[in-house]
Order: structure tokens, then C-alpha cells, then sequence
């Protein structure tokens, strides 16, 4: 009778034949339904039909309700043809044809239904939004694809598979920090097997006690050589021109890296935390700079609060800092200088490598560079039309990458009030950004999400990485430049080996949003915070490993709950030492 | 059809003026306005998102809406939650309540406290991956108490050298915040607060981290308010509630001092008079005693191999003692089935039947004429009823009954009301085949601690000692296996 009716009535059919068939077939069978649903429902917004739309849509939502769940929130006030236009989901869903993989045999029993029906409908929407590719005449069984790839529409399946051949260089930066550390190390091996040389001339003569001596040193210079042999990462010359680090710098952070505790799963690391009181809910973000001295806060009513934590006392860093509050009473609670000068909450803070200066994104769509030791604002990069949502500084400093509600990810330098590049490509909001190690690439998070990879030089896209099932909201890159990791809004995360671009392991566990990722300065742990008021500590082991045997053991170490506090972000020291920073929320009483 | 309804449409097109708005018109704006509120909340949970929260405020609207280029709302500014009203004669039409206020009072009135500053505060999350029992940490897991360090613990620590050890002007050095936490609770348990309040001190005391040092300042504490305060029940009550509380909170190592707090929770149990004036609910203090002493026994058990033996010899000679006073005797039972059906196997009921044919006189009222104490005695009566019930209770659900049954238990079972009449009792179907099944039984009960006991036997002598109203203490479906 009524052509709205029949929309109902064939789906629910067809959705029977699926339910009643053989399990075998059952899993890939199921992956059609989505697909087909959501097109029966904008075809019968586009044809008008709004009542039985909706009707139509309620009663086989809660079907697709856990893996769709984002998707379904946006599509269900679509309820006018206008709106089938103007709605993202909607338009991306009309104008890409989904992917769905089946065996032969799976793709016959659906096609011999579908006609025998005479489901005119079906066979229509499967023909004309649907793309079934009937692989292998094999056993189901044998399909092992994840069913993400049903969701994901055929172009942009097409552009990640061409995207994900292109070559990236992953190797860690020729100059930078860690290769002076290794290298010094190794100049120092070297002296001391001169040394040692030496020695044994003269041992020969001398007595037992010189013996004992030797052997020590022996031990410590085989553990500090078996290090560097452990990790054969290649070494790159910088494709852009680097800043130069004051020497007082270089000395402090090799300094660090010498005195760096090595940890694994064993050694777990110390944690300090920074709890923000009294925020009233208007912290937007926290940043915590590398070695834990300063903390700056970005709040909702535009001001950024800077704690400098030496001068204070407690956790010194530095000696000398600390001696002017000796004789002061030791309080808890510090003051802070307060930076004034965005126009709208701001999203994201960062400070500079070397502590001396901090960048804040803001909703007023710009960027504002401040000096932490002047505690001024020193310049206002416009570019962004929309908010920004993140920024961070390159490892070296003097570069940094904006995120933003645009679509856009921005790479900009210092001295520049016109951004470098601009990478354009995601389908929503760039939610956040991360450098890569070598300074050659920056990974973005995205609301549609994906996470990409994009070379810094020429501006384009080289990896897509898709599986995440909600908005991307941090990401970390791991310090030999191998792998990335990245958590979402549902509190998954996942490890990606940036040169296949496949997914590692997913690490699951936490429940809330993963607001913050950092790996440890040699990579063997993994830490995460989330709103759901935990630090985890994730076992990733070292990498060198995995090249030879393909099961990387990564798993939960240690959950760190607190008391009602999400943790915003949090840091590993150049001494291994993890900071975390969260505001204090404790849950009102109902 | 969308979630909007076309009346909130008219009332909003009145709200500025447009008084003549056609039916259709409103139908038709309806679903549009739907969707373009589910849009603009979208990119409110995206603004939302972003301030790291996972509460979505009016600010993150404003936010949205003028992502959109839409003017934002004013007037929502404010912290409280709204308050929406239903309208009268509509059935799902809502408005916010806005109070009208007066200027002048706002201007006269005292200035409001200035909320407290943002500041930071730093503490150690965790120290080596491992998680400092400091106030600013959530409270250790139980699970994760290490229990070789509590082992590693005692067996250096004999009881007596503790209390030297004790006794030594030792230097204890205890925070400012301990002695203030401690003079609170004591303050609170020996005044007698109101019960919310002593829920949250129990409750405090039960999971609170760092409690450590104030252990033996409160096992002291329990020891001296109970030889002070016999005679108050409700004193009594809230002591031994501290003490399991102390024994409940996985923070606490108590062994070392359990032989201190011991005593005291044994007076609890059977002392002679608790609470004073007579006809005061102490039963109820007893009862609960019990279960502390089984819960101390069956925790630190391993720690303590001789903490039960202790306990169970003290019941023991309370239970056997015929001077001891009922009080007495109904703590010892009520403490001995606490901990264990085989410790009732063992120790009741061998001694039952003698001790039965002690008490009955005591309570007829024949024999007995004071009341209080006939009233005593039927309380031991049933403390007795009740463990030999669950016994039984427990022992079939261990081990089933054989199929075996005693050749004249129909009869017995039915037949037999009489208590005491358990000897001069003549039926129908032969007095040698009865003695013969008196004697079996008899000897169920004396060997009631053996493992191969029949089970059958011994409901069967318990429903000879307690008569019928026994049954009840045992759940009818098991029994039916072995009675019927």
C-alpha cells in the first residue's frame, strides 16, 4: 500500500533473514544492516516522510546502538529534507559508497534473497550506496577484518590505502638531544676502555683490591654500552633548520638523560601530583613544563594561571631556587601569576623545551606566546578562523602546531606571525596535535575519528590511521619515533606502528575520556590519564624487541586512582619522573 | 512526530508578538527547531569536551551559539541550576521560574563571603608505582595489603613482650591531627552522640588510611571504657563497634595487638551482667560480640594458631560451669555456634543432654520462680536450639544423609511431644526396639564431633531433647531426605 510502510516492513524482513541464518554467515551478514538502515532512514526523510522516519528510526535503533552510537545522536534530528544537506554525517554518508566485505558464498545467499523477495527497495539501497566485495570463495572464517571497516565509507577507505603506501622516515633527529646523549656516552665508553687498557698494565703489578675496582667498572661500562647497542634506530638529518639550545641548556638536559632512572615493569616510576582546588569547574587545561618547575592552568574566563613550583619549595628541581623558601613556613598552597589577554576560554597550553616560554590556544581563534620569565605576553599569531582547540610546541622548541575547530592543523614558527603550513583534510574538527620526534611530522586527532599523519615539509598527508570509534582527544609519540599512541572519548586507546599504520594493540580499561598520554623518556612505559580520576601505567616494552617477534607484550601495569581529580595532563621529566595535573572535582552529594 | 511540540512553538511566537501564528506553520517549524537545537547541543558537548569536563554548562551553549553566529542567551550566567515550572493548564509546557528581585535589598544586603582563590596543591600520587598511604590518596585498595608483611609481623611478638614494650616511656610521635582525631572520636563514642553521627566515626575508623599509630591508643581505650562502663549498654555497644571497625579497616595492622583488645570483647560476651538494671537488651550486645569473635578468629586465625583454642576454652568453662549465671551461659553458646558448626558438634553438643535436663527445671515455672531468671533460661534454650539447628542445617548441606533410616523414626517423629517424659515413654510398637533407638542416639549425640556421625540419628535425639519445636531451627526440605 503506503510506500513508507514498506521501507519498515522490508528492512524488518530482511533484518529476520539475517537474525535466522546460520551463525556462520550470521557476522558478516550483520555488517549490511547498518549500511541499509541508515539509508532507509534518509531516503525516507528525503521522501518526506518525517512521522514514519522517526518511527522507523526508534524502533531499530537500539540495534546499532553500541557501536553507532555518535553517529545515530547526529543523525536522529534529521528529520526534513533540508536537513539531509546540511548535516556532515548525513552528506558523507550520501555521497560515499560503504565498503562491506562478505565471502562468495555470503554474497550469494544475500543476493538470492534479495531477488527472491523481490525486496525492490533493498536491492535498490544495497546497489546504490553499498559496495559488497565478495572476497575469497573461502570460509568466512577466514575473514578476520574488524568490523570498523564496514562503517567506513569506500572513498575514504580507497585514500587510506593510498595514503598508507607513501614512505615516512621514522628515525630519531641527527643533533638532537638523545643522539649528543648517546654519543657522549659512547666517547666516554671509549675513554674508559682507553683507560681500562692502561689500567691493566699497571694491575698486573698492583694488588687484589685494584681487581674489585676494575670489575665495577667493567659492569657499569657494559650497562651503559649495552644501551645504546639495544637500539638501532636510524639517525636523520633535520629537514628543517633547527634552533640552537644555549649550551647552559644542552649541559642541564644531558645532565638529566645521564641521571634519567631506567624504568620498566618492574620499576614503576614516581608520580607527583598537581591538584588545582577551587577551580569551580573552569579549568579548561593544564600544562606542565619538562622538568615539573612550572604549571600553567588555561581557564573558561580567558586568563592563563602560571604556579611556578620552585620558588615554592617542595618538589626543587633546582637547588638554588629552593633555598630562598627555607625559611619560609612550607605551605601547600601557592600563588600564581596571572597571564591576561585572550578574549575567549582558553583550550590549550603548552610550555617551550626549555620552560622559558608558553603558548595558549584560545577560543578567541588565536594563539598568544607568553614569557614565564618576563610573565608577559611577547606576541599574538592570528590565523585560525575558528577556536583552537590545541597547541604544541616541536621537541626542539621554536616550532609549533595548532589544532582547530576549522578542519585545520597549523605549523607555525616563533618568529612568524603568518603560520608555515597548513594541513587541510580532515572531515571534522582537529581535536588534537603531537610532534612527531624527528620534527619531520605532526599527528593530528581528529572528531572524525581519525588520526593523521602529516609531513611537515611539504604538507601533505601520509598516513590515515582509522579505528577509533569516538573523537580522538590526545595523542603521544614514543621516543624512538616508532610507534604513537592515541585515546579517545569512550577512554580507549591505541597503539599504532606508524609504518605499516596498523593498530598494535588497543589498551582498554579506562572508562572516561583519555584526556592525556605521555610515553617515559626511553619508552618502555606508557602513561595515561583520564576524567575517570586514574593514572595507568601501560607496559610497552622496549621496542627493539618487537621487529623480532611480533607479540609486543603490552598490557596494564598499575592503575593510580585519585580522589575524585581527572587528570588533565601529565609528563614524564628528562629524569623519568611523572608529573600528572588535574583540577579537584569532588562529585556534589545528591 | 519530533520532540518539539507545535505549542511550545505558539508560545515562543507569542513571547515576541506574533499572536496569530497558523497551526501549520507551527507544525511545520517544529521538527526544524528540533534539529537545530540537537545541532547546537552537539557542538555545546564539543565546546564541552574541549574544557575537559563531563558536565555541559549554559557557557558551553553560549559557546556553541556563537560558533553558529547566533547571539547567545544572556541571563543564564549564573551557577545555580534552573528552576522550570510547569504552566498551568498545559501538560508539557515548561518555563523557567525568574524571581523578580529587589535592587534595593540586593544593594543592602551584607557582602557575601569572596569564594576561595584557585591554588595548586602537590602531593606523591605514588612512589615507585606505589601508592602512599597519605590523606590525599584514595584509600589503598584491601585487596592489595600485603598479607606476608603482617605475617612477618607477629611471630617476634610474643604477647607479653608486647606489653613491655608498650610500657616503655617510648616516645610515640603522634601528628597534631591524630591527637585531635582521637580526643574527637573518643569524645564522641563516651558522650553517646546520635547515631548518624556514630556511623560516620565507625565508618572513619573502618577505612581511613594511616590510622596505624592510634591503635594501641584505642585498643587502651576499649580495655578502659569497658571495666569502667559495664553498666552502660549503649557505651558497651559503641566500643565494641569501634573495635570491629579497627578490625575491619585493611590499613590497620591489629594483630599486635589483639591479646590487648581481647579481653575486653570476651567481657562483652559473657560477662555476668551487662548494662546494669535489669531487663536491659544486652542479648542483643551478645550477639553481636559473638560474631565479632567469630570474624576475629576466622581473620587472624593463621596469624594466632592458639587465638581460638584460647577463646573456645574460656566459652567452654563459662558453658560447663553450673554456678556460672544464664547470662553467662547463653555468651558462651551464642559465641561457640558463632564460630562453627563443628565447634557445636564438638563441644555442645556432647554435653547437651546433661545440660538440658540442668535447665529445664530452671525453666518451668514451677521450679523456677523468679522471673527474670526463668525468662534467662529460655533464652539459653533457644540459643541452644538455634546452634544445634544450624549444625544440622549445615552438616546436611555438606554431606546428604544416607539412604539408611532408622527403622522407627516415622513414629518418633510424630508421636513424641513430651520433653522430659524421654525415658518413661511407652509406644505401641515395642519398648525393646525403642531402648535399643534411645541408646543409638544417645550415642549420636556423645559422638556428635565424629566425622561419620549419621545425621539422621541426630536430628533425631535433638528432637527428643528439644521436642518439636525443634523442627523449625531446621529447613524442611533437607529434612524430609532423612525424617520422612
Amino acid at each position: 500500500d503506503n510506500e513508507a510502510g514498506r521501507y519498515k516492513e522490508s528492512y524488518s524482513k530482511l533484518r529476520n533473514w539475517v537474525h535466522s541464518s546460520l551463525d556462520l554467515y550470521k557476522t558478516e551478514l550483520l555488517r549490511i544492516l547498518y549500511p541499509v538502515f541508515v539509508h532507509c532512514y534518509m531516503e525516507l526523510v528525503a521522501k518526506g516522510f518525517a512521522q514514519e522516519a522517526r518511527e522507523f528510526f526508534q524502533s531499530f535503533r537500539d540495534d546499532h546502538q553500541p557501536q553507532h552510537i555518535r553517529d545515530l545522536q547526529k543523525l536522529e534530528g534529521v528529520i526534513t529534507p533540508q536537513h539531509l544537506q546540511e548535516n556532515e554525517t548525513a552528506c558523507t554518508l550520501q555521497e560515499n559508497k560503504v565498503h562491506v566485505k562478505m565471502c562468495q558464498y555470503s554474497f550469494e545467499l544475500l543476493l538470492q534473497y534479495l531477488q527472491s523477495t523481490e525486496s525492490m527497495l533493498m536491492l535498490g539501497i544495497v546497489n546504490s550506496h553499498i559496495n559488497l566485495k565478495a572476497v575469497l570463495p573461502g570460509q568466512p572464517a577466514a575473514l578476520v577484518d574488524d568490523d570498523e571497516s564496514s562503517s567506513l565509507p569506500a572513498k575514504v577507505q580507497a585514500v587510506v590505502e593510498a595514503t598508507n603506501q607513501k614512505e615516512i622516515h621514522w628515525g630519531i633527529l641527527e643533533g638532537s638531544l638523545e643522539d649528543k646523549f648517546e654519543k657522549q656516552i659512547a666517547a666516554e665508553l671509549e675513554k674508559a676502555d682507553a683507560d681500562k687498557d692502561a689500567e691493566t698494565d699497571e694491575a698486573k703489578k698492583r694488588a687484589a683490591d685494584g681487581k674489585v675496582k676494575r670489575v665495577k667498572r667493567d659492569k657499569a661500562g657494559k650497562g651503559l654500552k649495552a644501551e645504546p647497542a639495544a637500539r638501532s634506530v636510524p639517525r636523520l638529518k633535520p629537514e628543517l633548520t633547527m634552533p640552537l639550545l644555549t649550551d647552559d641548556f644542552e649541559r642541564q638536559a644531558l645532565d638529566d638523560l645521564r641521571n634519567r632512572v631506567k624504568l620498566g615493569s618492574t620499576a614503576l616510576p614516581s608520580v607527583s601530583c598537581y591538584t588545582f582546588v577551587n577551580t569551580n569547574n573552569s579549568l579548561n587545561c593544564a600544562s606542565i613544563s619538562a622538568d615539573g618547575a612550572y604549571l600553567a592552568g588555561g581557564f573558561s574566563d580567558s586568563a592563563i594561571k602560571l604556579w611556578d613550583m620552585v620558588k615554592m619549595g617542595e618538589p626543587s628541581m633546582y637547588s638554588d631556587a629552593g633555598k630562598q623558601s627555607l625559611n619560609k613556613r612550607p605551605t601547600s598552597i601557592r600563588h600564581y601569576i596571572r597571564l591576561v589577554g585572550h578574549a575567549g576560554p582558553v583550550y590549550g597550553v603548552d610550555f617551550s623545551p626549555e620552560g622559558d616560554s608558553l603558548l595558549s590556544a584560545s577560543g578567541d581563534c588565536t594563539i598568544r606566546l607568553w614569557s614565564t620569565r618576563l610573565n608577559a605576553n611577547l606576541a599574538c599569531y592570528k590565523g585560525h578562523n575558528y577556536p583552537v582547540w590545541d597547541v604544541q610546541y616541536s621537541p626542539v622548541g621554536h616550532y609549533f602546531a595548532s589544532a582547530s575547530y576549522d578542519r585545520t592543523a597549523r605549523v607555525w614558527s616563533m618568529d612568524r606571525l603568518q603560520p608555515l603550513r597548513i594541513m587541510a583534510g580532515h572531515l571534522s574538527d582537529v581535536d588534537c596535535v603531537q610532534w612527531h620526534v624527528n620534527c619531520n611530522y605532526i599527528a593530528t586527532g581528529s572528531s572524525d575519528k581519525t588520526v593523521r599523519l602529516w609531513d611537515v615539509q611539504t604538507g601533505e598527508c601520509v598516513r590515515i590511521f582509522t579505528g577509533h570509534r569516538s573523537m580522538i582527544v590526545s595523542i603521544a609519540m614514543s621516543p624512538d619515533g616508532l610507534f604513537m599512541a592515541s585515546g579517545d572519548e569512550d577512554g580507549a586507546i591505541m597503539m599504532w606502528d606508524l609504518a605499516s599504520s596498523r593498530c598494535v594493540t588497543p589498551l582498554l580499561g579506562h572508562t572516561g575520556c583519555v584526556w592525556s598520554l605521555a610515553f617515559s623518556g626511553e619508552g618502555s612505559i606508557l602513561a595515561s590519564g583520564s576524567a575517570d580520576n586514574t593514572v595507568r601505567l601501560w607496559d610497552v616494552n622496549g621496542s627493539s624487541k618487537v621487529t623480532a617477534d611480533k607479540t609486543r607484550r603490552l598490557r596494564l601495569l598499575k592503575t593510580l586512582p585519585t580522589k575524585s581529580t581527572p587528570i588533565y595532563t601529565l609528563r614524564f621529566s628528562r629524569r623519568n619522573l611523572l608529573f600528572v595535573a588535574g583540577a579537584f572535582s569532588p562529585s556534589k552529594g545528591h | 512526530m519530533s520532540i518539539v511540540p507545535k505549542e511550545t512553538i505558539h508560545v515562543i511566537a507569542q513571547s515576541i508578538g506574533i499572536s496569530n501564528l497558523h497551526d501549520d506553520v507551527a507544525a511545520a517549524l517544529a521538527p526544524d527547531v528540533e534539529y537545530r537545537m540537537r545541532e547546537i547541543m552537539q557542538e555545546a558537548i564539543k565546546c564541552m569536551r574541549h574544557s575537559k569536563r563531563s558536565v555541559l554548562t549554559t557557557d558551553d551553549v553560549n559557546t556553541a551559539l556563537s560558533l553558529r553566529n547566533v547571539e547567545p542567551l544572556y541571563g543564564f550566567a549564573s551557577g545555580d541550576p534552573l528552576r522550570f515550572r510547569r504552566a498551568v493548564g498545559h501538560s508539557d509546557l515548561f518555563f523557567i521560574d525568574d524571581r523578580e528581585l529587589d535592587c534595593k535589598e540586593i544593594t543592602e544586603a551584607p557582602l557575601t563571603k569572596a569564594p576561595l582563590d584557585t591554588a595548586v596543591m602537590a602531593h606523591w600520587l605514588a612512589i615507585e608505582g606505589i601508592q602512599p598511604a597519605i590523606p590525599e590518596n584514595v584509600p589503598i585498595d584491601p585487596l592489595s595489603a600485603p598479607p606476608e608483611v603482617k605475617k612477618s609481623d607477629i611471630p617476634g611478638l610474643k604477647p607479653d613482650q608486647m606489653t613491655v614494650d608498650l610500657k616503655l616511656p617510648v616516645k610515640h610521635v603522634l601528628s597534631r591531627e591524630l591527637q585531635l582525631y582521637f580526643e574527637k572520636i573518643t569524645e564522641l563514642i563516651v558522650t553517646g552522640a546520635d547515631d548518624v553521627l556514630l556511623k560516620d566515626v565507625f565508618a572513619s575508623l573502618a577505612t581511613d588510611s594511616g590510622l596505624h599509630p592510634l591503635v594501641p591508643y584505642f585498643t587502651q581505650f576499649i580495655a578502659d571504657e569497658v571495666t569502667r562502663g559495664l553498666n552502660d549498654l549503649p557505651l558497651l555497644f559503641s566500643l565494641m563497634r569501634v573495635a570491629r571497625s579497627l578490625l575491619l579497616n585493611p590499613h590497620i595492622h591489629i594483630e599486635p595487638y589483639l591479646h590487648q583488645l581481647m579481653p575486653s570483647v570476651v567481657t562483652c560476651l559473657v560477662a555476668k551482667r551487662l548494662g546494669g538494671k535489669n531487663f536491659v537488651n544486652h542479648w542483643e550486645l551478645r550477639d553481636f560480640t559473638a560474631t565479632l569473635i567469630a570474624f576475629i578468629c576466622k581473620r587472624f586465625g593463621h596469624a594466632y594458631y592458639n587465638l581460638q583454642t584460647r577463646v573456645t576454652k574460656t566459652l567452654l568453662h563459662a558453658f560447663l560451669d553450673p554456678k556460672r549465671a544464664m547470662t553467662q551461659h547463653y555468651g558462651a553458646v551464642k559465641g561457640i555456634a558463632a564460630l562453627g558448626s563443628k565447634l557445636v558438634r564438638l563441644l555442645i553438643l556432647p554435653n547437651l543432654e546433661v545440660y538440658i535436663n540442668l535447665l529445664l527445671p530452671e525453666m518451668s515455672s514451677q521450679d523456677q520462680a523468679n522471673e527474670l531468671k526463668r525468662y534467662e533460661a529460655i533464652r539459653v534454650y533457644g540459643a541452644l536450639q538455634a546452634a544445634a539447628g544450624n549444625c544440622i542445617y549445615e552438616m546436611l548441606q555438606s554431606a546428604p544423609p544416607s539412604k539408611k533410616k532408622p527403622a522407627n523414626n516415622k513414629s518418633q517423629s510424630t508421636t513424641r511431644k513430651d520433653v522430659d517424659g524421654d525415658a518413661s515413654m511407652h509406644e505401641e510398637d515395642g519398648a525393646d526396639d525403642k531402648d535399643e533407638g534411645v541408646k543409638r542416639r544417645r550415642r549420636a549425640l556423645s559422638e556428635a564431633w565424629k566425622e561419620d556421625v549419621e545425621v539422621g540419628d541426630l536430628i533425631n535425639s535433638l528432637v527428643d531433647l528439644f521436642g518439636e519445636g525443634m523442627l523449625p531451627f531446621i529447613p524442611m526440605r533437607e529434612m524430609s531426605k532423612c525424617i520422612l
